[in-house]
């Protein structure tokens, strides 16, 4: 065979003859294919913080979780203190009163605050009654075949009830109070939720690694807490982070209906509507509960889907 | 510069030179190509080998402008028509060429196709699109293309929606889109790895048909180097990134220079001797993430030189139409190659020793299928999966059901694992028990203990989320095989080692892992319950060709080490030939052939078999040009009057037929 160089890139000169003799084979470096710095969580949170925006949002959205917890802690103010000078109602923004007072002269920064701890509870119990119940009944109804059905049926007659008519009638039924909204939300919202984790749930079991769990006779219960589990954490995460805007922004709405919490109960959604009474004379009175109530809705909506992006591993680039 | 002297007769129209492309990745920038270099000649037919990862698709597709938003060219130059590609930087300009005159199919037709238009629309879009041709006269072309590829009643199927169609017929009309502007340049991204041998062997028929009538220039991407012996006129081998060796078909399968081109040739089943260990590169292809110096393929190459991990070998010329890039060929090397020459030419005389068959004269039964029957109901129809299936499978042997995808086989390896609590009717006898009915908590851990199953998708068949080690220690978990924490670890390490993987990397995740050591895993799983009998679904087709050997020869030495027995699932004919004792031919839910290995490569009967056997591709370029390819179409039979029985037609050798087919096939086999 003749053989001659062609582009070598050094001088041939430079070659050691002695190099040309066989090295020693090591089955480790054969098998060593180059470790990637690849993890799920640290990617999806990279991802996740990528964007500025969403920085900011987080940021700002615990801030106001902050806020509205540190708040009534520290302050002195009594957002039920009613006035009973007529001077003191109603009055324009000043130092004294940051965003003014309301018709019954009482603290409207004050109010706010108190008003969004209460929101946000409320928010919380919601979002953690409708994500726990949807994820069990979901699991339940992902790997029971027979009761598919029935659980379609159920879906269907509770999703095609307007939410309105339902929230309105449990509120009439029942007395106003935070029992009755959070029974009237969280009774009908764990089924979406449900439905959701279903068809998730659905796509995981049928997969490869599930049979062969299977085949290797692992427990139900290891099935779930190491191999389903582990898989819609994010979706969790994700699910929680939508519900708590929308328990929110219902609770403004029955507010805003009439049926939402007694008059005396400090709720954004409670101070929106008392605001809104006298919205035409002293527009400001609604302006500050708007702004935190707008806020904390579209930042949560804008942080849920964010983070449903970035916890889908093909946008980890 | 190349002239006309190096073998090609037709001008060059593309050339790429020292292409370099690289990806941000994770806040990384890893280099997926390093400096490839290719000419395109008109006319020519060229290949690109290469295990999966090894940047091919990446290389082709930098041609048309099609990289990943991450991806970028950030070196050498592509020249064609003129101008360099490399440079181009908008839609704009890459829109001059991409569809026009360089055209692309991809693996799978449907990443190419729109599931909610019809697929004439598709095709008359693009002529309407690119020639600015009037609907009317369009629509008259698109149907003249989809006849051309091959579509019957092209009138109708033009307005029909992708799902109505078959696998083949989608990539048939990819294709069909893809010649629509007469491009000059096709580049064929594994067209066919995602089809049925017999699929695969008509549609590149069509390809090389079209070819010729379009007068173009045919890139094939495949790690299939059967087909790659039936299409290309040149060869070109790439790996970590590189060309590292190029030639002609004939030179490359007949004379090949650089060990990886030796390697991947000796690693396919079609050339090995049954009983002996397939020749098998070892370990995986390197990822991005590993930095590569010298020669990238020297760790896993056992006859590596101590240079080759130092300095990149450059390129040399072995004859005008033949290079290489190996320090092999470097003169100072003389001595050593001929070393390795002798010691390869004694191996080859020393492996031709075949194995004994099976002996089933004493052989015991281990598993009895009888009339098994699968249904399953879709949109509110029952339909059979799997149709009165009987077979036996005897201690210690390896019985392949082969067939195509959807023909039940692993349906029926389900069914065994248990998998399907309800739908299936029959008998299945595990040692004297029939599993099909419920068992109780003891005899299912019996079961499960003895019968095991390996999956064929390594990708999916791996929790992503748990490490190695939990992985391989699910089954001893579940039943406690274990006395103490050391002492699992130690089982791990152990079958880890059997396995062939460093203990080492029983911390890490599995997509750390390449396809093939992640079968491995898989395997370890399995095996770490040391069963008796395994069920192994398609274990080697999601598999690159190099990885194969090593998890066949892994399955042999196990079977031979712990006496396992095997059901072996595959589509491939060619690869359970070298494995398999006994093969059952499986079709549309029945099994139409069952026979002792050389038997039925020798004798095949029923038609079905013979269209499966003409149609593996064979790793010789001059083998592969002169088969012939049959086909099988159900419609052949007449079974209206007379019904197909099971028939032993010859002792262990059983054909589904009728009466009137059993005397032709009688006749058949005296010739």
């Amino acid at each position: 065979m003749e053989v001659k160089t062609n582009e070598a890139k050094r001088p041939a000169a430079a070659l050691n003859p002695l190099k040309f003799r066989a090295a020693i084979y090591n089955n480790m470096d054969s098998e060593d294919i180059g470790f990637s710095n690849y993890s799920y969580w640290k990617s999806t949170l990279r991802t996740f913080f990528k964007n500025k925006a969403v920085v900011a949002l987080v940021a700002l959205v615990t801030g106001m979780i902050v806020m509205s917890f540190m708040y009534p802690i520290f302050s002195t103010v009594d957002p039920n203190k009613v006035s009973m000078l007529p001077l003191e109602w109603n009055l324009r923004p000043s130092a004294e009163h940051w965003f003014g007072t309301d018709t019954l002269g009482r603290d409207i920064w004050a109010r706010a605050w108190y008003g969004c701890r209460n929101s946000f509870l409320l928010g919380f119990c919601i979002a953690c009654s409708d994500v726990g119940f949807g994820m069990i009944a979901g699991a339940l109804w992902g790997y029971n075949k027979k009761i598919d059905p029935f659980m379609i049926e159920l879906y269907n007659i509770m999703t095609n009830i307007p939410s309105t008519v339902y929230m309105v009638l449990l509120a009439y039924i029942m007395n106003t109070s935070y029992i009755t909204l959070f029974v009237s939300m969280a009774s009908r919202g764990w089924i979406v939720e449900a439905r959701f984790f279903r068809n998730r749930i659905l796509s995981i079991r049928d997969s490869e690694y599930n049979i062969a769990s299977q085949c290797l006779g692992t427990p139900m219960r290891r099935i779930a807490t190491r191999n389903i589990i582990p898989h819609i954490v994010s979706l969790i995460i994700m699910e929680a982070a939508l519900c708590i805007p929308y328990s929110i922004g219902s609770e403004v709405f029955m507010g805003f209906v009439g049926v939402g919490m007694p008059v005396d109960a400090i709720t954004l959604g409670n101070i929106v509507n008392q605001g809104r009474a006298s919205f035409t004379l002293h527009p400001y009175q609604m302006l500050l509960p708007t702004v935190i109530l707008c806020t904390i809705t579209v930042a949560f909506y804008v942080i849920g889907n964010k983070f449903a992006d970035a916890s889908d591993p093909r946008n980890h680039v | 510069m190349k002239t006309a002297l190096n073998g090609h007769t037709t001008p060059l129209i593309l050339s790429a030179k020292n292409v370099e492309v690289k990806f941000n990745l994770r806040g990384k920038t890893l280099t997926a190509v390093r400096g490839a270099s290719l000419d395109l000649y008109k006319g020519e037919t060229l290949a690109i080998v290469g295990e999966s990862g090894c940047g091919k698709s990446v290389f082709t597709k930098s041609f048309i402008g099609m990289l990943d938003k991450n991806g970028y060219i950030s070196g050498g130059s592509i020249t064609y028509d003129g101008e360099d590609m490399a440079k181009y930087t908008t839609e704009q300009e890459w829109l001059k060429v991409r569809g026009k005159k360089i055209a692309m199919v991809f693996q799978d037709p449907m990443t190419s196709l729109n599931p909610v238009r019809t697929i004439g629309e598709q095709i008359t879009e693009v002529i309407t699109w690119h020639f600015g041709t009037e609907h009317e006269q369009a629509k008259r072309e698109a149907i003249e293309l989809l006849k051309r590829v091959g579509i019957a009643d092209a009138e109708y199927r033009y307005k029909q929606y992708p799902n109505e169609f078959s696998g083949g017929m989608r990539q048939r009309v990819v294709i069909a889109t893809a010649i629509a502007c007469r491009p000059e340049i096709l580049i064929c991204d594994e067209p066919t790895t995602a089809l049925d041998v017999t699929v695969q062997a008509q549609i590149i028929r069509l390809i090389k048909e079209l070819q010729k009538e379009l007068d173009m220039t045919v890139v094939y991407i495949t790690h299939d180097l059967g087909v790659v012996a039936s299409v290309a006129d040149w060869v070109g081998v790439m790996y970590a990134g590189q060309i590292i060796e190029y030639g002609t078909v004939h030179e490359i399968f007949k004379q090949p220079a650089h060990p990886y081109t030796k390697a991947l040739l000796m690693s396919l089943p079609q050339l090995g001797v049954k009983g002996n260990d397939l020749y098998s590169i070892k370990g995986a292809p390197p990822n991005l993430f590993k930095k590569i110096e010298g020669d990238a393929f020297a760790p896993r190459n056992p006859e590596a030189m101590e240079i080759d991990f130092e300095q990149e070998p450059p390129r040399f010329d072995i004859t005008p139409t033949h290079w290489a890039k190996t320090w092999l060929l470097h003169p100072y090397a003389e001595i050593y190659r001929k070393e390795l020459d002798s010691a390869e030419h004694k191996r080859k005389i020393s492996a031709t020793k075949p194995e004994k068959p099976f002996g089933y004269k004493n052989a015991e039964k281990l598993l009895q299928v009888k009339n098994l029957s699968v249904n399953f109901k879709l949109g509110g129809k029952e339909f059979k999966a799997v149709d009165s299936v009987s077979f036996d499978i005897y201690k210690g042997e390896t019985l392949s059901l082969v067939g195509e995808s959807g023909s039940g086989k692993t349906t029926i390896g389900r069914a065994i694992m248990r998998i399907y609590n309800s739908n299936v009717s029959g008998s299945i006898t595990y040692k004297d028990e029939n599993i099909v009915e419920k068992m109780s908590k003891n005899e299912t851990k019996k079961l499960h203990m003895e019968m095991q199953m390996i999956f064929q998708d390594p990708m999916a068949s791996l929790n992503e989320r748990a490490k190695v080690d939990y992985i391989i220690s699910e089954g001893l978990y579940n039943y406690h095989l274990f006395d103490s924490e050391a002492d699992r670890m130690h089982k791990v390490e152990e079958i880890m080692q059997e396995v062939g993987l460093p203990k080492e990397f029983s911390s890490r995740f599995p997509h750390e892992f390449s396809g093939g050591q992640r079968q491995r895993i898989g395997i370890a799983r399995s095996l770490v319950m040391n069963p008796e009998f395994v069920v192994a679904d398609e274990p080697i087709s999601a598999l690159d060709v190099s990885i194969r050997a090593q998890v066949i020869n892994l399955l042999n030495k196990l079977k031979r080490e712990r006496g396992l027995t095997y059901l072996f699932i595959a589509h491939d004919l060619s690869v359970v030939r070298f494995i398999s004792d006994r093969i059952a031919v499986i079709n549309k839910g029945r099994i139409v052939e069952l026979a002792e290995c050389e038997e039925l490569f020798a004798n095949p009967l029923h038609p079905y078999t013979k269209a499966l056997l003409s149609a593996v591709p064979y790793p010789d370029p001059d083998v592969e040009r002169s088969k012939k390819l049959l086909t099988y179409d159900r419609a052949m039979h007449n079974y209206t009057k007379d019904k197909p029985l099971w028939t032993e037609i010859k002792e262990g050798h059983f054909v589904l037929a009728n009466q009137a087919e059993i005397s032709i096939y009688r006749t058949e086999m005296e010739k």
